[in-house]
């Protein structure tokens, strides 16, 4: 939680898909909460669990990870990797006591700024809803 | 029983190392205190008298193979021990063809420390489904049948917790963490030369001694172990903490089981499940 008392999110989205919805977003214009702060890598499957552990460990209220959709990966394959891993890591989150909540991972194409912007308006709306996360 | 199962793997450990077929035995001896049993190495058949199997043999002694690549070695294991070693064998870190392999129909050790041994058995062996060996050369004991116990209602009961109780737990139990990493040299499925936990750039783990970093350290062991641990719990018989670790691996069994159907070390050319995947497969993820 930053000092203004906003959730903060970190996301990591694919260069090839999720990067350029969000960036749709922005050149047609749709708010989204400035919430999240934006990392951008090459695929969701570069999307090592270390650097979502790593977010929460250091403070973040919740983290997003967002890729291409099934099928459409870039590398062809890095999401389906993705997808499996942070099944995983979800539920160890969750039984160590992060919220399921607050580590969302979605499929996000170049073309769906409003999604994105959706997303990400529901996602800081949910977290407004469950609250600061206990540092640790 | 036990005098039986010593004098076999001492007569089958004089065998091999007389005819040269291995150049090491890898067993268990009485330790110093006389009563619980240490790792021991045997090289020379007029040796092999030292080596005993009775139930404090709680070690996983398949580690040590790691450091025996290339050479022709024998090692005793236990039916928890032989999944460690189709997964070294399936993640190629060892050469079947190099491993003669002593198994042994293990009822369950028990606890113990220096100079004292209890009559109640691990809590690994109560949850224990695999006292047959899945691998051997060699079986030692007559294979058991039997109904393996509910393995996961401690983990059911932690789920049942609210979240903010289960997150105050753990930063409890990391508290305690004095990161002297016994839980990773203990165990056969962390081979890695260089560790995550020891990268300075970038540093993962930062140094300093506070809980965030020792739950960093956990969580991420943890999870590299995930559809990778085969359940001997070495890695909570030797936290010198008595951190609960096995709650965190067998959280990871379950859901390893539950999403893929899989459980570690039961063959040795079984693929992991995160390295790999199914197109269709619905995880809820993203969905």
């Amino acid at each position: 939680m930053s000092a203004d008392n906003e959730p903060l999110i970190i996301g990591f989205l694919c260069n090839w898909c999720s990067y350029a919805g969000a960036d749709m977003a922005g050149t047609s214009r749709m708010a989204y909460p400035s919430n999240i702060r934006i990392i951008r890598v090459p695929c969701s499957g570069r999307v090592d669990p270390l650097l979502i552990v790593k977010c929460f460990q250091e403070g973040a209220d919740a983290v997003l990870v967002a890729g291409c959709h099934p099928g459409d990966c870039h590398y062809n394959e890095g999401n389906y990797y993705s997808r499996r891993r942070f099944a995983v890591l979800r539920a160890l989150l969750d039984f160590m006591g992060i919220d399921k909540e607050r580590f969302r991972v979605e499929w996000v194409s170049a073309s769906e700024g409003k999604r994105f912007s959706q997303i990400v308006s529901q996602f800081t709306e949910d977290m407004n809803r469950i609250g600061a996360r206990k540092a640790g | 029983m036990e005098a039986d199962f010593t004098s076999q793997i001492r007569e089958k450990a004089r065998e091999l190392l007389e005819k040269g077929t291995v150049e090491c035995v890898i067993g268990y001896e009485t330790g110093s205190d006389g009563v619980s049993a240490r790792p021991s190495f045997i090289y020379n058949p007029s040796e092999v008298e030292r080596l005993v199997f009775d139930n404090t043999c709680s070690h996983n002694l398949v580690k040590y193979l790691l450091d025996k690549k290339g050479k022709p070695t024998a090692i005793v294991v236990k039916g928890c021990d032989s999944r460690a070693l189709n997964l070294l064998l399936s993640e190629k870190q060892l050469q079947r063809d190099q491993i003669f392999i002593i198994g042994v129909v293990c009822p369950g050790v028990v606890e113990w420390g220096w100079n004292r041994r209890s009559e109640q058995f691990q809590k690994r062996c109560d949850l224990c489904r695999q006292h047959t060996p899945l691998v051997y050369d060699l079986l030692i004991g007559t294979p058991v049948t039997e109904e393996p116990p509910p393995e996961f209602t401690d983990i059911a009961e932690m789920s049942a917790r609210a979240t903010e109780e289960r997150a105050s737990f753990w930063r409890e139990q990391a508290e305690r963490c004095l990161r002297c990493y016994a839980c990773r040299q203990a165990c056969p499925g962390c081979y890695c030369i260089d560790c995550f936990v020891e990268q300075l750039d970038p540093e993962w783990v930062g140094i300093r001694i506070a809980t965030g970093e020792n739950l960093m350290w956990n969580t991420i062991r943890a999870f590299h172990l995930a559809g990778r641990c085969i359940a001997c719990n070495e890695c909570e018989r030797v936290c010198p903490v008595n951190l609960p670790l096995s709650l965190l691996n067998r959280k990871l069994e379950e859901e390893m089981l539950e999403l893929f159907d899989y459980r570690a070390g039961m063959s040795e050319d079984a693929t992991a499940p995160l390295i790999t995947f199914i197109k269709e497969e619905k995880l809820g993820i993203g969905e």
